[in-house]
């Protein structure tokens, strides 16, 4: 292990990172003094000391993206269906084969932010190549923010995203995870809120109460991944989650437990959710808005509503990356800022139906001037719908009042605080 | 013993357990999941007492399903063993043919044909068996039944390599010394046959007990299990430690349970079996 490696061992978080400004920086001689108390010290101390030293330094600056060249290859690493395919191709990736001579290797091998993390992790610490020159993680989890943190993320080249700069929406453009997009461009948005079975449940009310109703006893489906499943807490007792403290995270936790030993939750459930609430083992779950609006484009399943609740949505945000030491960087920029031109949003968004980064998307849907008009002309019989209904969709193309609903996730400012809130939300899902 | 078989306990054995020893005493980075050796010996019983519902659970699980597939298994066996005649390798690999399928695909089966709109419980509730709130999905009984159905062949094989190398000419004896069939068995196949139980409960019991495959699919919010939290605590939570000290527990527990069947039939039955 190089000597740098080991700084970062500790875990090398920059508290000022998590957008914790406020907390000031330890000194490396207050951070060797709690260096003895073991996780938190560590950690500070490879803050302090890795960023003049990150692994991906000297790399991503403008001189480093000059020398890059084209190889026309790509690995392209992202969630299950969550892209244009029409019989096997995806038909925006193959238009970007046309045009630029890039041919995507397109792995759908992202199952949750956590256990994707686990597998990459060993060879980014090694100093090797991890197979995908396009990786693609959420906001909401630590992941992403450790990524940018131990310097494993290439930054991207500023002046080879014409597209993104003309046309991202202003809810993904120089966000708060990640100022000026050094290091991100948003591949889709969306919320998790409330799915119902629209038969079952004829009045659900606009509040996210309806998750924790006795009339519905283990007929709700909650979220597994604990910082999904704190969050609903938190909008349940009426906590705004970005300003929350540890207090409220306690009570979330307390009106969690009680969902929970009333016998209210049918289960703890990963993206397999949906199939419950496809079945009718789940009458009403927490959601990804966009799983729904899929299901409901299959007449089985049009009964499938989704409920923005009164008390907010969780907004997070899947964010495009290089990850370093990837072997076709160029080949990811150029795609990348490519996914960002209207016309290729249009294609993609009219399968995917998240919210779109691309806003100018919409008109390319109902007046498409290019290439994409054969190509959703293509997707047509497969989707079924027509294209004004996209282009209309409030979870799409989300109105003033929906941006306005969205809530952001709480932004962890140490390891202690993120250890805090699994030992609170954790013992929920595994109870015995 | 020999050297290869020394060899390969080292390798196969020895140095994973005791990596996953010294990992259980390491303080480790989610970040960048360097680990280094802070010797805090006290994950081990703070684990333990944290998850302790769960190990009880799984116990629990491990040793209802265990029991259901000896009470099934034995009378198939039993019969393939001693009624099967020139076709019994045809009834054995009868026997076996569900199981070429994927572990987990035949677990996610189960969840379609036991969930509420699937064509079982429908079945029962549209001819008012069942009262309309009856589900079976989530429930511990749904994790038990999985338990039983995937570990079934394990239970099955031992027993049936027990039951059908018995000598015939020790029943045929004790029907000449007057036994009816009842006290044949009773008095001659079960005893002769009990290690091969032993050797099943433990190749069922075993794998069971850690098993977090089919509380995930199956199971609900009441009946984790030990393997789930050993899953969720590497996976999720990036506690390597904490995960280790688990696993080294489950470890300890089926030692024990080898150990007992080692001092009770000798360790050559389980050679024989295994």
């Amino acid at each position: 292990m190089s000597e740098m490696e080991k700084e970062l061992g500790g875990g090398a978080i920059d508290p000022s990172f998590w957008r914790g400004l406020t907390q000031p920086r330890l000194s490396r001689r207050q951070a060797l003094g709690a260096a003895g108390g073991g996780l938190l010290g560590a950690m500070m101390l490879g803050a302090e000391s890795g960023a003049a030293s990150l692994p991906n330094k000297g790399i991503g600056t403008a001189t480093w993206w000059k020398k890059q060249k084209l190889h026309k290859t790509l690995n392209f690493a992202n969630w299950p269906l969550y892209i244009d395919t029409l019989k096997g191709k995806h038909p925006s990736l193959v238009h970007l084969q046309q045009t630029t001579g890039i041919k995507t290797n397109y792995y759908e091998v992202i199952q949750d932010n956590s256990s994707f993390y686990q597998k990459i992790r060993p060879s980014l610490a090694a100093g090797q190549y991890i197979g995908y020159d396009i990786i693609v993680m959420t906001n909401n989890n630590p992941q992403l923010h450790y990524l940018m943190e131990l310097g494993w993320l290439i930054p991207l080249n500023q002046a080879a995203m014409p597209n993104f700069h003309k046309y991202a929406g202003p809810l993904i453009k120089d966000p708060a995870w990640d100022k000026g997009n050094k290091y991100t461009m948003a591949w889709q948005s969306g919320w998790t809120a409330v799915g119902y079975n629209s038969k079952k449940i004829p009045n659900p009310g606009k509040s996210i109460d309806i998750l924790f109703s006795k009339k519905y006893a283990g007929r709700v489906g909650m979220l597994s991944d604990a910082f999904e499943l704190g969050h609903a807490g938190l909008l349940a007792i009426g906590v705004e989650p970005i300003s929350s403290t540890e207090k409220d995270w306690a009570k979330a936790a307390k009106k969690l437990q009680l969902q929970k030993s009333d016998g209210i939750v049918a289960g703890y459930y990963d993206q397999s959710y949906i199939q419950h609430l496809k079945n009718g083992d789940t009458w009403v779950s927490q959601c990804y808005s966009g799983d729904i609006f899929q299901a409901d484009l299959s007449t089985k399943y049009a009964d499938l509503t989704l409920l923005i609740p009164e008390e907010g949505a969780m907004l997070w945000t899947d964010n495009m990356c290089i990850p370093l030491y990837a072997q076709n960087p160029k080949d990811a920029m150029t795609a990348m800022d490519y996914f960002y031109s209207p016309l290729t949003q249009s294609v993609v968004e009219y399968y995917n139906d998240y919210i779109c980064p691309v806003p100018a998307a919409a008109q390319q849907l109902l007046h498409p001037t290019g290439w994409n008009a054969a190509a959703l002309k293509s997707l047509r019989p497969e989707i079924g719908l027509p294209y004004s209904v996209t282009a209309k969709s409030q979870t799409v193309f989300p109105t003033p009042a929906r941006i306005k609903a969205s809530k952001a996730y709480y932004q962890f400012k140490s390891q202690t605080e993120i250890d805090t809130w699994n030992s609170l939300f954790l013992p929920i899902i595994q109870g015995a | 013993m020999s050297l290869p078989a020394g060899l390969w306990l080292l390798l196969l054995f020895v140095i994973p357990l005791f990596m996953m020893l010294s990992m259980s005493l390491k303080t480790c980075s989610p970040a960048s999941g360097a680990c280094t050796m802070t010797w805090s010996w006290g994950e081990l019983p703070h684990v333990v007492n944290q998850y302790r519902a769960q190990f009880v659970t799984s116990l629990e699980f491990a040793a209802i399903a265990t029991l259901i597939d000896l009470v099934i298994s034995y009378p198939i066996a039993y019969w393939i063993a001693f009624y099967g005649g020139r076709k019994k390798n045809f009834f054995l690999i009868m026997l076996l043919v569900p199981f070429f399928v994927s572990f987990v695909i035949r677990t996610l089966v189960w969840q379609f044909i036991l969930s509420d709109n699937g064509f079982f419980i429908s079945f029962l509730q549209n001819h008012h068996l069942v009262s309309q709130n009856f589900h079976v999905l989530g429930t511990g009984f749904a994790v038990i039944a999985g338990l039983a159905y995937n570990y079934l062949p394990f239970t099955a094989l031992p027993l049936y390599v027990a039951l059908e190398r018995i000598d015939r000419r020790v029943l045929d004896a004790a029907y000449d010394l007057y036994a009816n069939r009842r006290n044949a068995f009773l008095r001659v196949i079960v005893p002769l046959s009990i290690p091969g139980v032993f050797a099943a409960f433990l190749l069922t019991f075993i794998p069971a007990f850690g098993d977090y495959v089919n509380q995930e699919i199956l199971g609900g919010t009441a009946n984790t299990m030990i393997g789930t939290v050993i899953q969720d605590l590497f996976l999720a939570t990036s506690d390597y430690a904490g995960g280790a000290s688990l696993s080294i527990v489950l470890l300890a527990i089926s030692l024990v349970g080898i150990w007992f069947y080692a001092r009770v039939l000798g360790s050559r039955s389980i050679e024989e079996y295994l």
